[in-house]
């Protein structure tokens, strides 16, 4: 019996062997928690400081955002090429959705993807105190870099606020609190100027020398924050507030009770319900801060360069993009093989008509000389960095923008419904067989927009002035319109021109010089003037090459969208329905 | 074979009366043996049918009074029965009797041991070895489909997929899809079939370890059975909720070594393609027609299109039928098995060799000297050995071992198979005239030849090695107390995967005529081979368990118990340890064997979960009732049993507990492009969803109602299940995820889901003389019900899921196509579109003039889900034959658009509208075919019409109901004299098949199969196959 019980006792042993025990760790170590990005111990503060950079990825990168689209095709200046009535942009355009219909993402909702970027900001503002950054800010020697750092997460979480504003009117202030699961989330929306407020004072609390100053002190910094950058964003933000779409609202009579659910709003919650001037004289101050620190200036190196070279004494503030040319395959002329390009955007006649003639005359002036059977000569030269029209040299080849040409060979692949392709911010390929790797950057703030934003409060504020009108000159002048014997530049003389006047020159000017930045779709929303241009035919051209040219101006939009379909309620997007249902304390916008 | 049938019944009869007249008058003397030609104790002989019976002795001899011309009746339990009729009256007999194609024993496997039939109290459908092996496929799961009951089968591919073995298996009660997250996967080898029971997947337990090894030699399992209630898993603890299919292998068995070679070969053929592509003429008709519908100018004339027709033009006008030229027709499925058992008193084995070697469907270049066609050969081995040390102790060693090679093209059989699908026969030539591969940028960007891809792409070899060693332990301890025992288990295995891959890609050249030359210009890239190791997998698993078991008999009171402790690791990759752990009591108590109770506990615990909150508690009970042994009952003669059996308990759940997810972490990720160099763009971020750390497991509430009857002298078997089971703190994602969050809400254990049916099986056997024959049938019912979900209020009640069943579709309602007026009237639409005539029409059920999320409803899925399945067959004196019957009815599948909407499918760049289209495409809608169109109008894809037609509607929800004749078998045991003299104890020969014939409630073109519904699936296969059973 004894035998057997050892010979048991050996088998157990076996047995328990397999599962004997080392000391295995109870949490995996290889799962990075809190304590290992903002590390107490890490006078670098690399890790850290990789969670700022994944705070900055939260910007929004411009090109091809919207469903594949510029958000420009949503405006009158372009249409999209695969405009059906499943692509998100010709929605956008054409008021064929509902507060549903934009998934996170998708159109122009952007409300998940900035309060994600604002929960990432707020859990590095609270944490990054830990890290001992041994680092300093240049400017002061003894306090460590970390403050900067705070200060750069506070801009973006400012400037994801801004992003929130100017599309949805107020929505809801998480000042600096991380929310948890099981906090409540059914949070209110605050007033339009709550935020406006936040905003400008987040902009004043860290605008001073605990940020990173512009021009970009190095190589590596270059994309940075800097105090430039902070500045701007709050005279963007004042002229938004000042614009008459907010300062006055009457959005809410205007656009009505929507279908949705709780669709009663606070006019307080989308603009100023009462309407002060002096907002414009707050935007014009506030830009002349920029203008006045003297680090910038227009890229005398031409229009094209702004956008290619990294870096350029205009440039404020981009959002990093790549070296390569998506930019080019996604919107290029179709046609090359070795060039291969979807060709998605399809800017209109409505834009390319905009443009002035080289004497800053409109085609419509008969001192301009528009000739209609070459309409594209001795016109503005941003309008050839803008589009391409036929005969323009591209990859090697003189762009056969006709109807059968090589770049429309209407074989069934998606191409241009425009008659014309995008050509704004596309790299220098024009003697080359394919496309060449550029910058591919997106700008959010530029100089040439702080002197029209400049000019435009200044002369909604006091009206046409030596200051606001020279603004116009040098725009034109570095766009390369001629200067005119009068020195004016093609623009009626200070002496005679009216505010009207001036606004509509600078209005017009925005239109040509921001083509596809992702300014119009919102200036003519906060202009109120969208009805005027959204209510038009978008028209595009149909080139007949039949020995001669024929041109042949056609509405482009397929006949089943809606064109007089601008609604007041368009003036803002619609609050997620998700959030609406979900949030007992959510209002929607007027008419949604 | 006719021949072969029909000689042997002159041969069995005179097999069986053999040559030397020895036999005292009036005796008749002789042996019985089994189908091994072992002698058989206990066989029960009846002489004329009169009552008057005798029994065969140990070493299966008998001596019984009967005359020549008395019939003897042979009859031993789970054997076919076998009637003699004296000959000569001074003859021994030699009698045979077969196996059983069904088998009843009087003990059946339960989890972690076995139970005699009639105090078993659980839901549990059962098939034996000679139902399993009919079947030809690589690994025994092929042999599933239709035999049991409350087990759901559907076959999504036709062969293994030779990396991504690894799955991870989720909880179908959840309304969510699961995401794979890179960790927590189980890597399985079955990855042509979906198992579920009651609406779950299953657990695979084999031999008393939850194991996915699926390529087992079938001739070597002994019983496969679905474990369905809550008291027959509940020993499984904290992942108990899942049904059990519980495979046990054969276990050695005393005698002299039996050995048995079984070789096979068949020959496979693919169902589920489509093969009927539209020729090239008709296809460029279409696609201008499609290109007029979206208002465009044709892009093919009628020269073009002519050129089609008549192949005058094989290079500028191509029609290459894809599927033709790359696919086999047939390809070979060999299968060998060698099997050798025996032993004696104190020690025991059984050994089993396999080899498989299965072809695929790919055709290869002449002159290669490597395979680029998918192909599988694998070897396996099992052994068992079984060792009495001493009189009380049983040592028991098992082990498996597997190594296993597979083969597919270099660019990997599922993108070829998806580009032969959406490739049109006039894309491009195959080859240029100058010999290069031909491509095209035409119409779309056709950069890799699909030939070269097929067949000039190189390779991918994956190695699979698999051993698992299985310790088993039993001491009785009887000089303790009697009826005690105690019983260890170890077990260790380890698998490892490793791939090689050599593949490559050729470039393409697009064949235009450009000054009245020949010009081929590059269209696509030409990438170097490759030579790639990398391992896929790596894995350890290890079992302990040790358990008290006893069971002991006062009068009429019967009590047992089992106390268990186990724990299970399994270490995969780079995985940390998963752990489970069960401390469990199991009790019963039967009185009088006709009142039956048994209860269990079970503190269960996982390691994935918060410090602290790993462990639960489980639990279930049962009782039973043999009411065919009350005395009421027992004047009854047709009624031979008759129990009742009630099972409750609550069950756990921990698929779903993730990685470690209760601690928020971070990961490096995502970054920002940094400076002027656009460096380092390193980041960190959070890991999404964030963290939940109160994440527990799912439960169950799982009541069966049951009965098992037996009637007619046993002919005659009924069982009946009933079930109730209710699943809750099911982990899901809340419905109020309110964005202002800023990430991803976690899943929480928050979801409710109904699910009821019942599962009914019949069976009926009996002979005619030596005709015996037996018919089985089982059909079940699961209906399901999403309870609750916390899903976000909706506007209108229809667009609500909760309430409906978990298997409901949701989409728009289709009413047809728009007309005319329909047009004119301006009906309702997808807002922005304006509807030509012969779009899809959808309701617009909140009557707003605009189809949008508010129209959407549940379209499908809707009725409780029905399958059957049914086995006939017979045995007349050794020639057998079986067919295994197989449906499934109320099932609806959302079927991929692609089938139904022509021109879909490969673009460049998301451009293209250049897809395939199929003979149904002819079914489209014209002005002149409106009333007969089965199609919307053509259009050409990404521009407005299909933007409307492929939207998720009911036109694409069709009937998945279908019927298959699963398997069949035709086999014939010669007689055991033809053996004998070539010094064999038995030889079979057989043909087989499987899914040899099919009727499915939808066809969408030739080639659908309703099981398969997905574009670029490896097809299942028909199998035909023969093969030759010796024992030696």
């Amino acid at each position: 019996m004894m035998k057997n019980y050892k010979i048991i006792l050996l088998l157990v042993g076996a047995v328990s062997l397999v599962t004997a025990c080392k000391k295995y760790e109870t949490f995996p170590i290889a799962q990075i928690t809190i304590d290992r990005v903002f590390d107490p111990r890490d006078s670098l503060g690399t890790n850290a400081y990789a969670f700022l950079e994944n705070v900055y990825a939260t910007m929004l990168n411009g090109h091809n955002r919207v469903g594949g689209d510029y958000l420009d095709a949503a405006t009158d200046d372009a249409v999209s090429s695969a405009a059906s009535s499943s692509n998100q942009v010709t929605q956008l355009s054409t008021d064929a959705y509902n507060s549903g219909t934009f998934a996170d993402g998708a159109g122009d909702n952007v409300w998940a993807n900035y309060y994600s970027g604002i929960r990432q900001a707020n859990i590095f503002i609270a944490n990054i105190g830990v890290v001992p950054v041994e680092a300093t800010l240049p400017k002061h020697p003894g306090i460590s870099m970390k403050y900067a750092w705070k200060n750069e997460a506070r801009f973006l979480r400012a400037y994801f606020y801004f992003e929130l504003v100017k599309r949805y009117g107020g929505v809801p202030l998480l000042g600096d609190k991380v929310y948890n699961v099981t906090d409540n989330l059914a949070l209110p929306r605050n007033t339009f100027s709550d935020c406006i407020n936040y905003i400008v004072s987040e902009c004043n609390a860290i605008k001073g020398d605990s940020i990173l100053q512009a021009p970009y002190a190095s190589t590596a910094n270059y994309g940075r924050v800097t105090n430039a950058a902070v500045l701007a964003l709050k005279a963007k933000v004042l002229l938004y507030a000042a614009s008459p779409l907010f300062n006055g609202t009457t959005l809410v009579k205007d656009a009505g009770t929507g279908q949705g659910p709780r669709n009663t709003t606070n006019a307080a919650i989308v603009g100023y319900p009462s309407a002060d001037p002096n907002r414009w004289q707050l935007a014009a101050s506030a830009a002349q801060d920029v203008i006045n620190l003297g680090v910038f200036s227009l890229d005398q190196n031409g229009f094209q360069d702004i956008f290619l070279t990294q870096n350029n004494p205009e440039l404020i503030f981009i959002r990093q993009g790549d070296n390569g040319y998506n930019v080019e395959s996604n919107n290029g002329p179709i046609g090359f093989p070795s060039a291969v390009s979807k060709g998605v955007t399809s800017p209109t006649q409505n834009l390319v008509n905009a443009f002035p003639m080289i004497s800053g005359l409109n085609i419509n002036d008969p001192n301009g000389h528009y000739n209609p059977d070459s309409p594209y000569a001795r016109r503005d030269p941003r309008l050839l960095y803008t589009v391409f029209v036929n005969g323009q040299q591209w990859l090697n080849t003189n762009l056969q923008l006709y109807q059968g040409g090589q770049s429309i060979p209407n074989s069934g692949v998606q191409q241009t419904i425009s008659g014309y392709y995008l050509h704004k911010f596309m790299g220098h390929s024009e003697a080359l067989n394919s496309y060449a790797a550029h910058s591919e950057d997106w700008v959010i703030f530029r100089y040439a927009e702080m002197l029209l934003d400049y000019a435009e409060a200044e002369n909604e504020a006091v009206g046409p002035n030596a200051a606001d009108y020279q603004v116009l000159k040098t725009i034109r002048g570095r766009a390369g319109i001629a200067a005119g014997s009068d020195g004016n530049y093609g623009i009626q003389s200070l002496s005679s021109i009216t505010q009207d006047s001036l606004r509509s020159a600078i209005h017009n000017e925005r239109r040509i010089e921001f083509a596809f930045e992702e300014q119009r779709f919102f200036d003519l929303r906060r202009w109120k003037v969208a009805p005027a241009y959204m209510d038009q035919q978008r028209l595009g051209l149909q080139l007949i090459s039949n020995g001669q040219l024929t041109y042949n101006y056609v509405p482009i939009l397929p006949a089943i969208f809606k064109i007089n379909s601008f609604t007041p309620k368009q003036y803002l997007q619609p609050i997620p329905y998700g959030e609406v249902v979900k949030n007992p304390q959510m209002q929607q916008n007027p008419g949604w | 074979m006719l021949i072969l049938a029909k000689s042997s019944y002159a041969a069995i009869q005179k097999d069986t009366t053999a040559k030397k007249a020895t036999n005292p008058p009036g005796l008749i003397t002789g042996k019985v043996v089994d189908e091994d030609n072992r002698a058989l104790k206990g066989v029960k002989i009846v002489i004329n049918g009169r009552g008057d019976s005798s029994k065969t002795d140990l070493a299966g001899h008998f001596s019984v009074s009967a005359k020549t011309g008395d019939k003897l009746e042979f009859t031993y339990p789970n054997h076919y029965v076998n009637d003699v009729t004296i000959n000569n009256a001074a003859d021994t007999l030699s009698v045979r009797l077969l196996d059983h194609y069904l088998k009843s024993p009087e003990t059946i496997d339960v989890l972690y041991g076995t139970i005699n039939k009639a105090n078993e109290l659980g839901s549990i459908s059962t098939i034996y070895n000679n139902q399993i092996t009919t079947t030809p496929g690589p690994t025994y799961i092929y042999a599933l489909p239709g035999q049991l009951a409350g087990l759901y089968t559907q076959q999504t591919s036709g062969f293994t997929s030779a990396q991504n073995v690894a799955i991870l298996q989720h909880f179908l009660t959840s309304t969510e899809v699961n995401y794979a997250p890179a960790h927590n996967i189980i890597p399985s080898d079955n990855t042509e079939f979906t198992l579920t029971s009651r609406g779950q997947f299953v657990t695979t337990v084999i031999d008393g370890i939850q194991q996915n090894i699926a390529a087992i030699d079938p001739s070597s399992i002994e019983s496969i059975s679905i474990l369905k209630d809550a008291l027959s898993t509940i020993l499984l603890g904290i992942n108990s909720s899942k049904p059990v299919l519980l495979i046990t292998t054969k276990k050695p068995d005393l005698g002299d070594p039996r050995i048995t070679f079984t070789t096979e070969a068949g020959v496979q053929q693919s169902l589920g393609l489509p093969n009927d592509p539209l020729p090239a003429y008709q296809w460029a008709y279409l696609y201008n027609e499609a290109l007029q519908n979206d208002g465009k100018p044709a892009f093919y004339t009628n020269a073009d299109i002519e050129a089609y027709r008549n192949h005058s033009d094989p290079y500028g006008h191509p029609d290459v039928n894809w599927s033709k030229l790359l696919l086999k027709s047939y390809s070979p499925l060999i299968t060998d098995k060698l099997n050798v058992s025996g032993g004696t008193e104190t020690a025991r084995y059984y050994v089993s060799l396999g080899y498989l070697d299965q072809g695929g469907i790919f055709n290869e270049a002449p002159g290669l000297d490597y395979s680029t066609n998918n192909n599988i050969s694998r070897y396996t081995l099992n052994s068992n050995i079984s060792v009495d040390v001493t009189k009380n102790l049983n040592v028991d060693l098992q082990m498996y071992g597997r190594v296993q090679q597979m083969f597919e093209p270099g660019s990997g059989y599922a993108s070829i198979l998806t580009n032969i699908f959406t490739t049109p026969n006039n894309a491009y030539p195959v080859y240029n005239p100058d010999g290069s591969f031909g491509g095209s940028s035409t119409i779309s960007n056709f950069t890799n030849n699909l030939l070269s891809q097929a067949q000039y792409s190189g390779y991918t070899q994956t190695n699979i090695k698999d051993v698992l060693v299985n310790l088993d332990l039993n001491y009785k301890l009887n000089n303790v107390t009697q009826g005690l025992s105690f019983k260890a288990k170890g077990n260790l295995a380890i698998e490892s995967q490793v791939y090689i891959t050599r593949n490559q890609q050729n470039n393409a050249y697009g064949y235009a005529i450009v000054d009245s030359a020949v010009k081929l210009s590059p269209v696509g890239t030409t990438t170097p081979l490759t030579n790639v190791f990398a391992t896929e997998l790596s894995a350890r698993y290890s079992f302990a368990q040790a358990a008290l078991n006893y069971d002991r008999q006062f009068g009429k009171n019967r009590f047992g118990g089992q106390l268990l402790y186990d724990t299970k690791s399994s270490v995969v990759s780079y995985d940390l340890a998963s752990v489970t752990t069960d401390k469990a009591l199991k009790v019963n108590y039967g009185y009088d064997d006709k009142y039956l109770f048994e209860g269990a506990i079970n503190n269960s615990s996982y390691n994935r979960y918060t410090p602290g909150h790993q462990s639960g508690w489980f639990y279930a009970a049962g009782l039973g009732w043999q009411m065919g042994k009350e005395d009421f009952m027992k004047n009854i003669k047709w009624i031979d049993s008759w129990k009742w059996r009630l099972t409750y308990g609550k069950t756990g759940d921990n698929s779903n507990a993730g990685y470690y997810t209760y601690k928020q972490t971070f990961t490096s990720g995502g970054g920002y492009p940094q400076g002027l160099n656009y460096g380092s763009g390193s980041g960190y971020e959070e890991v999404t969803p964030i963290a939940d750390p109160s994440l527990s497991w799912a439960n169950a509430d799982k009541l069966d109602f049951g009965t098992d009857i037996s009637l007619l002298h046993d002919h005659l078997q009924i069982e009946a299940d009933y079930y109730h089971e209710k699943y809750y703190n099911l982990v899901t994602t809340r419905g109020a995820t309110i964005e202002l969050l800023g990430t991803a809400y976690p899943q929480e254990n928050i979801g409710i889901n109904l699910y009821k049916g019942g599962e009914l099986t019949l069976t009926y056997k009996n002979n005619i003389d030596n005709f015996n024959y037996f018919i089985t049938g089982n059909g079940s019912l699961v209906s399901s019900k999403v309870l609750y979900f916390d899903e976000q209020p909706q506007k209108y009640p229809w667009n609500a899921h909760t309430g409906l069943p978990v298997t409901a579709i949701y989409g728009y309602k289709n009413i047809g196509f728009y007309s005319v007026e329909d047009v004119a009237k301006h009906a309702a639409t997808i807002a922005g579109y304006s509807a030509q005539p012969g779009d899809l029409k959808y309701a617009d059920l909140n009557g707003d003039g605009v189809i949008d999320q508010y129209d959407q409803t549940a379209i499908g899925g809707l009725k409780p889900l029905v399958f059957y399945g049914g086995t006939i067959g017979f045995n007349y004196k050794g020639l057998s034959f079986s067919v295994i019957l197989q449906g499934v009815f109320n099932r609806q599948v959302s079927v991929d658009n692609s089938y139904d909407a022509p021109f879909q499918g490969l673009g460049s760049l998301g451009t293209g509208a250049s897809g395939q289209a199929y003979a149904n495409a002819v079914g489209r809608w014209t002005p002149e075919t409106a009333s007969t169109a089965t199609l919307p109008r053509l259009s050409i894809v990404q521009d407005e019409a299909n933007g409307n037609n492929v939207q998720m509607s009911s036109f694409y929800v069709k009937s998945g109901d279908y019927f298959r004749v699963k398997n069949a078998e035709l086999g014939y045991e010669l007689p055991l004299r033809w053996a004998k003299s070539l010094r064999l104890s038995g030889i079979r020969v057989f043909v087989n098949g499987e899914n040899l014939f099919t009727v499915a409630g939808y066809r969408g073109y030739p080639g659908y199969d309703p099981e398969v519904n997905t574009v670029g699936a490896y097809p299942i296969q028909r199998v035909i196959n023969a093969g030759l059973t010796v024992k030696l």
